[in-house]
């Protein structure tokens, strides 16, 4: 459909019934506040906010950082949770607030944690203090220039500005090596932004470019300090300025040591949300798109392939660069599906035949082209991808159909469009939907594994039975300690995975490390093939010995490869194994979340028995370096299973099994 | 509205900008006995108030100012 331009926020479709002056989303949370109903209608927050602008989120956070998280905590017990310590350099607030609307747009509940002004050397290089004590999820040290030039002398020489910026980035290296050591979570650092207040008093054009190239170069080693440190990740604030958002606002500067501009730091905190999106394991999975006027220019019923635009003319290249960019997403790991209300047949004609087309069939994962409302079309594609519809980004340039998705399934991000194409990268971008820590060998081959466990569908449909299919399915599967290469997608196997996930825990890299590193853990590895191709790293299972026992901490497997023998494979593995070195029993944990209530039973199905909370040896480990932030803060549903070892699952006949557990994982 | 015609103005938009319960009996008291109150307010309600009335207001003003009644005067003094 094509977009009328509406300038007006609205969370429904337009309806005549209706046509009152339109209230932004913050009209609406202000009267929550107002009336004191923000904490009892807390999770229509991220509705309310999820068209609103950078300063809007930043005032509204303002007012949610008000309530207290654990009076939201009481009201909703399933809020998601993020435990941040703000440090750094000045005054502050003005992050906090931004952070805490930021986070509340996805539906997360900021916890801070108070650090004193200016401690942050201080707190940073400190193992024993308050901030490492704190342990919180993420620890936010937010530096600006005049960490720098506060300490050169008056007047400056450029060769001074290059002494004192040395001597900051080693001090950052150093406390960054420290906290990759010694903390708990992530350390954000950011680069420093080089202000014209400042280059420009150097009035020779020569020292102004040295004076750039230093603080470059400085940049560029704080940069890499996360390539460095797994535990460290570095925002580039230069992409944010390069927008036109100013670094500081003179008086408050001079005035209020707030030495970062509010826009600067709502610009950081909506960057540090899409980092906790992820570590709370909220990253999407899958970009929807529509066709006409979203990929290309008309409308394909009414103007044929031949009248559509894209490729040539103005708005048909803008519609060529908006392709790229999706294409440069689906390489990363992005599925790409479109949903267009159109006939199937001009549609895959186009996505084929059409001779500029950027995009063509083969990137997607699939192509939905039929009259049915779009809301079902979504519902359709997230089952058929076995992903809950909270995986899906959804792209329309009509407010109308927006609008519906958002109603009917407020799970779904939506990306608005309008009718002016150059804009439509900028608006897709905004919100960094699917930004990650790292990406794996996982995420390039993911397109090509999902349309592989399409044609494995269409495979099943040709049996009679779901055994003959998997008779001739070839499954392999492969069990052993992860190499030290795949702990990243280990790490984020915790993170993305929702459903068969036995307790949510989220591991960041280095927590995934530490137990690799440990001779008492196992940290296993499944991968898995069949005769449609490789699956890749699919699941991991994390446990640990103590006494006579074997301790399943968790069991992880991907939703692409659910109920084909995996689990039984590998817990067969596990199980012969705990009894072949000795052990007594072994112990597995589930933890309810969100989500994984349908591997609430898998203990009880492969031969456990419910056990006493807290049996022999204890079920886990206190002392694990793990995230333990749940998706639940229902603690009350932790069960414990236990297995005697007498009788031990078989692996299914139709898996070829490969185990070894005592390899030592690659150094 | 744009225009802060009177201190109930100011209080209600205090209590919409901040999220402070203040009310125009208290609006007199000194920052120290304004509960939950703290310096840094200062400069989301110097921010909201110049937004709000498109005037400058001086910052060093407003961070001597001793009560939200001071810093009312000065936004419509500016």
């Amino acid at each position: 459909m094509t977009g009328t331009e509406s300038p007006t926020t609205t969370a429904a479709p337009p309806s005549p019934a209706d046509p009152g002056p339109a209230r932004t989303g913050l009209d609406a949370l202000l009267d929550l506040h107002r009336t004191g109903r923000l904490v009892t209608e807390y999770p229509r927050v991220s509705d309310l906010l999820a068209e609103a602008s950078a300063a809007e989120i930043t005032r509204a956070g303002l007012l949610l950082s008000r309530l207290d998280p654990a009076a939201v905590l009481d009201a909703h017990p399933a809020t998601r949770t993020l435990s941040v310590a703000v440090t750094g350099h000045g005054t502050l607030s003005a992050l906090t607030a931004a952070l805490t609307g930021e986070l509340a747009r996805h539906g997360v509940l900021l916890r801070p944690h108070p650090t004193d002004f200016d401690s942050w050397v201080f707190e940073l290089s400190d193992p024993g203090g308050a901030l490492y004590a704190a342990a919180t999820d993420l620890v936010l040290c937010v530096l600006d220039p005049t960490v720098v030039f506060d300490e050169v002398p008056v007047p400056w020489t450029v060769a001074d500005v290059e002494r004192v910026l040395a001597a900051k980035v080693e001090l950052l290296e150093r406390l960054a090596a420290r906290f990759h050591a010694d903390g708990h979570g992530t350390l954000v650092l950011n680069t420093l932004p080089l202000p014209h207040s400042w280059s420009a008093q150097a009035i020779d054009f020569r020292s102004r470019a040295e004076l750039g190239a230093l603080w470059r170069e400085a940049n560029a080693r704080v940069l890499r300090i996360g390539a460095t440190h797994p535990s460290v990740v570095v925002l580039d604030l230069d992409p944010l300025l390069a927008e036109g958002v100013p670094a500081t606002e003179a008086r408050m500067n001079v005035y209020a040591k707030a030495h970062l501009s509010v826009e600067l730091l709502s610009g950081y905190a909506r960057e540090a949300a899409h980092l906790a999106r992820n570590l709370v394991g909220l990253t999407r999975k899958v970009l929807v798109l529509d066709l006409d006027n979203t990929l290309w220019g008309g409308v394909l019923g009414d103007d044929g392939i031949e009248g559509i635009e894209v490729g040539e003319g103005y708005r048909g290249e803008a519609f060529t660069t908006f392709q790229r960019v999706v294409k440069q997403l689906g390489a990363q790991g992005v599925l790409l599906a479109a949903v267009s209300k159109n006939d199937p047949e001009p549609v895959r004609e186009a996505l084929r035949e059409h001779p500029r087309m950027t995009l063509r069939d083969a990137d997607f994962v699939r192509v939905v082209a039929n009259w049915a409302p779009k809301h079902d079309n979504l519902t359709e594609l997230a089952r058929s991808l076995n992903l809950g519809v909270d995986s899906l980004v959804f792209v329309d340039d009509s407010p109308y159909e927006c609008g519906l998705v958002r109603r009917e399934l407020p799970e779904v991000a939506v990306v608005r469009l309008d009718g002016e194409p150059a804009l439509h990268p900028a608006r897709l971008l905004a919100d960094g939907w699917f930004d990650t820590r790292e990406l794996t060998a996982e995420d390039q081959a993911r397109t090509s594994r999902y349309r592989d466990e399409l044609d494995r569908r269409d495979f099943l449909d040709s049996f009679g039975s779901l055994d003959d299919y998997l008779g001739e399915l070839g499954v392999t599967v492969r069990i052993a300690p992860a190499a030290r290469t795949e702990l990243a997608r280990v790490s984020q196997l915790t993170l993305r995975t929702n459903q068969f996930n036995l307790t949510t825990r989220r591991l960041q890299q280095p927590a995934v490390e530490a137990l690799a590193a440990d001779p008492d853990a196992l940290v296993l590895a499944i991968h898995s093939a069949d005769r449609f191709g490789d699956n890749g790293l699919v699941g991991a299972i994390f446990a640990h010995r103590r006494d006579n026992a074997l301790h399943v901490d968790n069991m992880l497997l991907s939703c692409r490869v659910f109920a084909r023998g995996i689990e039984q494979s590998a817990l067969s593995a596990l199980l012969r194994h705990a009894r072949d070195t000795g052990a007594d029993a072994v112990y597995g944990t589930y933890l309810a979340g969100a989500k994984n209530g349908k591997v609430r039973d898998l203990y009880p199905r492969y031969g456990f028995t419910a056990a006493d909370h807290d049996g022999p040896g204890g079920p886990d480990r206190a002392d694990a370096p793990v995230d333990t932030d749940t998706d639940t803060a229902d603690a009350g549903r932790v069960l414990t299973f236990r297995h005697d070892l007498a009788d031990i699952v078989p692996v299914p006949g139709h898996v070829a099994l490969t185990e070894t557990f005592e390899g030592e994982p690659e150094q | 509205m744009n225009t802060l015609d009177n201190l109930d103005d100011f209080v209600a938009l205090v209590r919409d900008e901040l999220g402070l319960p203040v009310t125009v009996e208290n609006a007199g008291d000194s920052f120290d006995q304004l509960a939950g109150w703290d310096s840094v307010h200062l400069l989301w309600l110097l921010t909201a108030l110049e937004r709000h009335t498109g005037r400058r207001i001086s910052l060093p003003d407003v961070l001597e100012a001793t009560s939200l009644e001071a810093v009312y005067t000065l936004a419509v003094s500016a």
